[in-house]
């Protein structure tokens, strides 16, 4: 490796609350250098601390967050013990720092040249005349892809996307040395999240700057990052080229990791789960921290020393007691761990075709500042009754709409959407509460779907009172049967937790569960796992899966993953800008997709193993 | 049983945690103790005439005696259970009117909210202190019901309006939504999903109506529309003012209540600001 840029030497990091009087140690000695022009990817899903060490290295932690030890080496100098006004004039101009929210960190009263003069002057070139501004803001623009006749709009004039573009051009404005990403493209549509990221490579390999891009998705990572680092429960638990990692991934931890991407286009597409949840920072395991969702763990494992971040023979890191031996012998990582594996064939689709629900010409368009904005054209659908239908779009291709309106959340501007003989759009309050007994939704974020104050058994007794009409004690024993089935076990350790004390995973099967209670004709998901752990995802499909099969549902599965789609469907719908722009068999369509967009969102699906073949069709002739 | 307790008791173990909320909580305590503990610490009865008039302060009537003979401490002790009793009765009443017609507005929409948010707009723009004189100034009976009524009447607009307008922001929460999917009503969606989510935004309002409420009910009896027979820090105001108290030197008998308004005041204010840095963390530093 290069002489490093910035060097981060065992940092501690504890959140401290005066309030609740507690200490969560949410790093718990991280060790990581970028070298200079090379692209490094840190993975770690919730609680992994890699946001936390991100935000130490340029004091920017927040929420009580200290750095308790550690070093970091810029420059010859401790960022950590640099005065505040020296640090000021490190930030941006030396590290540059691109968050998840900094395209809503643009001043929506400036313009997007101003913004840039503003940085210009402040830092750079205060003597600058506006043409040489000018000039500059033009450049830094076509650097990121956008015209730069939009130096002269506002932020709100732009797009998602575009407002993330020229936050990642600000950030370069000063021509950093590092750019630190956190999450850059994490909540934008995929196809340009995969844009951006490639962009942002080639930006990268031109200008020489150094990036760190930390994210949950080390499929993503994989794809542009020069070397991956891995993090788990506040310490890294591997650090390696990003090719060795991914043809020979060390710790248990990154294979499993792995083992959650495939490729959707296979004839039999396979991905495992890693049991368990991700690691609570407040009661990690003694001994390693990720014995508890291990295949390999051994007796080692669960009591000795955290096991050491060791420099291996062939270059790289790792943090386990296997690494180097390769996989244990006999520890075949589905033995003994049902349901871990996912696997789908290309098998006959359920050969239903009585529709259970049938959409006719359907319209809507939102009106927003007076401007109309179309969500849906002319969609026409049925869902066969005991199906799954995934409906596949990116952001603003109107799945979510169509969601609401199926659902009975909204009415559309015109069309009908059929249930069992009534009309949706034309049901009153009355006749909405009983379509919702026929009609369930799965939401996309189950933080957000479920009441914080309520808890888990007072959450899934509703539905039972409200449509079973059942004793309490009959509702209760119902709802300890439903907690089972949707793998909450034992029942009685959730019934009286508050909703907010639960994990992603654990929440996202509460609000299936909910869902569940009434006992559906037709389920609609929307976006299910999108907010959820990679590690967990694979599981909570599988539960989707599994309780159709035992309850017959119909399901209506809304994604802009053809991954998931492929895994859980048997129809594909592809929504495009709000018409319907490919249907059918979800193996006939994923395998030969006729539609350029379709075409378009299979290129943009993270998938690591796509990364060998981009390197290797480069430097082949 | 336990999280029902532990509901009650966070709050306020929080609240405690918080030196301002605190300290609020001492004076607003103390001003309670006061009032309940009235007939035992009263050194006198606060009706009784036996003394000489207009006596100033001595070891005998610490803070001097009234034109009529009375005592201005045993006064002042018995006054806080009205001041107290207005706070919590009026501030009550306020709030709930405001959590009625605010809730309902934001959640509704459509031509209710249009008809609620009419009333609470012309109620918005009505002073609220020259309504007050008005109507007490039009009810024939004086009294410290009266007057509860009138405060109530007239101090809801505000806190309908904030309500209402944190109602439509939580009304959009996928939480509602999914409420509406376990076949919820709209009145269980409202009081028992969304109030819940309220809550310190609605305990800020009802300390901020029972200031309020103390505060225009001694400015109204101060002014003469309340029952003078009845003992209140506003009764003595009026009575002082009457007396010419300042100007016979009686400086205790017409500082006494003031004080012991403006002390109570802060003292809400203060747990005031405790609700506030529950409610938004950001604020805890």
């Amino acid at each position: 490796m290069q002489r490093p840029v910035v060097s981060i030497e065992d940092v501690v990091v504890t959140y401290r609350s005066k309030r609740r009087r507690t200490a969560l140690t949410s790093v718990q000695g991280m060790s990581l250098e970028v070298g200079a022009g090379e692209f490094v990817g840190l993975v770690g899903e919730s609680g992994s601390g890699k946001s936390t060490l991100a935000n130490a290295v340029l004091r920017l932690l927040t929420g009580g967050g200290e750095v308790d030890r550690g070093r970091v080496s810029f420059n010859g100098e401790d960022l950590l013990m640099l005065s505040e006004e020296s640090l000021r004039t490190v930030r941006w101009r030396d590290i540059a720092v691109v968050l998840q929210s900094s395209m809503n960190a643009l001043n929506p009263v400036a313009t997007i040249r101003t913004q840039f003069r503003d940085v210009i002057r402040a830092h750079r070139r205060s003597s600058w005349s506006e043409q040489q501004v000018d000039a500059d803001v033009s450049r830094l623009l076509s650097l990121v892809k956008i015209d730069p006749k939009y130096a002269s709009a506002y932020p709100h004039e732009l797009s998602g996307g575009m407002k993330q573009r020229v936050a990642i051009a600000l950030a370069l404005v000063l021509g950093p040395r590092l750019v630190i990403m956190d999450e850059p493209t994490t909540g934008l549509d995929v196809i340009i999240e995969h844009e951006i990221l490639s962009d942002l490579r080639d930006l990268q390999r031109e200008r020489g700057f150094a990036v760190l891009l930390i994210s949950h998705d080390l499929g993503t990572v994989l794809e542009v990052a020069d070397r991956v680092v891995v993090a788990y429960a506040g310490r890294i638990v591997e650090d390696r080229p990003a090719k060795a990692l991914l043809n020979n991934p060390l710790h248990p931890y990154t294979r499993a990791l792995l083992d959650c991407y495939a490729d959707p286009g296979a004839d039999q597409v396979r991905i495992t789960y890693i049991p368990g949840q991700p690691p609570n920072m407040a009661a990690l395991p003694p001994g390693c921290p990720f014995w508890p969702r291990c295949a390999e763990a051994e007796e080692k494992c669960q009591q000795g020393p955290v096991p050491p971040l060791t420099r291996l023979d062939g270059g790289g890191l790792v943090a386990c007691h296997h690494a180097g031996a390769g996989t244990r012998e006999g520890a075949d990582p589905n033995l003994g761990r049902s349901g871990a594996v996912y696997v789908k064939s290309r098998a006959n689709a359920s050969a239903s075709h009585h529709p259970v629900i049938t959409v006719t010409g359907v319209y809507k368009t939102y009106r927003r500042n007076r401007l109309p904005l179309v969500a849906l054209n002319d969609v026409s659908l049925t869902l066969p009754r005991g199906t799954v239908t995934a409906l596949v779009g990116g952001s603003g291709s109107g799945k979510s709409t169509l969601a609401r309106l199926i659902t009975g959340m909204e009415r559309p501007d015109r069309g009908t959407i059929r249930f069992d003989g009534r009309d949706i759009p034309r049901l009153g309050r009355r006749g909405l509460h009983a379509y919702r007994q026929h009609v369930q939704m799965v939401f996309q974020d189950p933080f957000a779907a479920l009441n914080p104050m309520n808890t888990v058994g007072y959450t899934l007794l509703r539905p039972f009172v409200n449509y079973g009409r059942l004793s309490s004690t009959e509702a209760f024993k119902r709802v300890r049967q439903l907690l089972e089935q949707v793998g909450l076990t034992p029942a009685d350790a959730f019934v009286g937790k508050r909703t907010s004390e639960l994990s992603g995973g654990q929440a996202q099967r509460v609000v299936v569960a909910k869902a569940l209670a009434v006992n559906p004709d037709v389920l609609v998901a929307d976006e299910p796992i999108s907010m959820l752990d990679v590690s967990i995802r694979a599981g909570i499909l599988r539960l989707l899966d599994d309780l159709r099969a035992q309850r017959g549902f119909t399901l209506l599965y809304i994604t802009h993953d053809l991954l998931s789609a492929r895994l859980l469907a048997d129809q594909v719908i592809v929504l495009h800008r709000g018409e319907i722009v490919e249907q059918g068999l979800a193996a006939d369509v994923i395998q030969s997709p006729q539609h350029e967009y379709t075409r378009l969102l299979l290129r943009s699906i993270p998938n690591p193993r796509r990364r060998t073949l981009a390197a290797e069709s480069k430097v082949s002739p | 049983m336990k999280t029902v307790i532990d509901s009650v008791l966070s709050p306020i173990g929080l609240l405690w945690s918080n030196w301002r909320a605190r300290l609020g909580m001492v004076i607003v305590g103390g001003f309670i103790l006061i009032a309940i503990l009235a007939p035992w610490i009263a050194p006198y009865s606060p009706t009784s005439q036996a003394f000489g008039r207009m006596l100033p302060p001595s070891s005998a009537h610490l803070l001097g005696t009234t034109q009529l003979g009375q005592d201005v401490l045993s006064q002042l002790i018995w006054g806080s259970r009205t001041s107290l009793l207005v706070g919590a009765a009026a501030g009550g009443l306020v709030t709930f009117i405001a959590i009625v017609i605010g809730l309902l507005s934001g959640f509704l929409q459509g031509w209710i909210d249009d008809a609620l948010m009419l009333l609470t707009n012309v109620a918005l723009v009505i002073p609220g202190f020259p309504l007050m004189i008005v109507l007490s100034a039009y009810i024939p009976v004086h009294g410290v019901g009266v007057i509860i009524v009138v405060l109530s009447v007239t101090g809801w607009a505000w806190g309908a309006r904030v309500l209402r307008s944190q109602m439509i922001s939580l009304r959009s929460r996928d939480y509602v939504a999914s409420a509406e999917f376990s076949g919820e009503s709209v009145l269980r969606i409202v009081f028992r999903e969304i109030l819940p989510n309220m809550t310190s935004l609605i305990a800020a309002s009802f300390m901020g109506a029972a200031m309020g409420a103390i505060l225009g009910e001694a400015g109204l009896e101060f002014l003469g529309f309340g029952n003078p027979q009845v003992v209140s820090w506003g009764t003595m105001l009026y009575w002082a003012e009457n007396s010419s108290a300042l100007i016979s030197g009686q400086w205790a008998w017409i500082f006494a209540p003031g004080l012991a308004l403006a002390l109570l005041g802060v003292g809400i204010a203060f747990i005031n600001f405790g609700v506030d840095i529950i409610s938004n963390p950001k604020l805890e530093a």
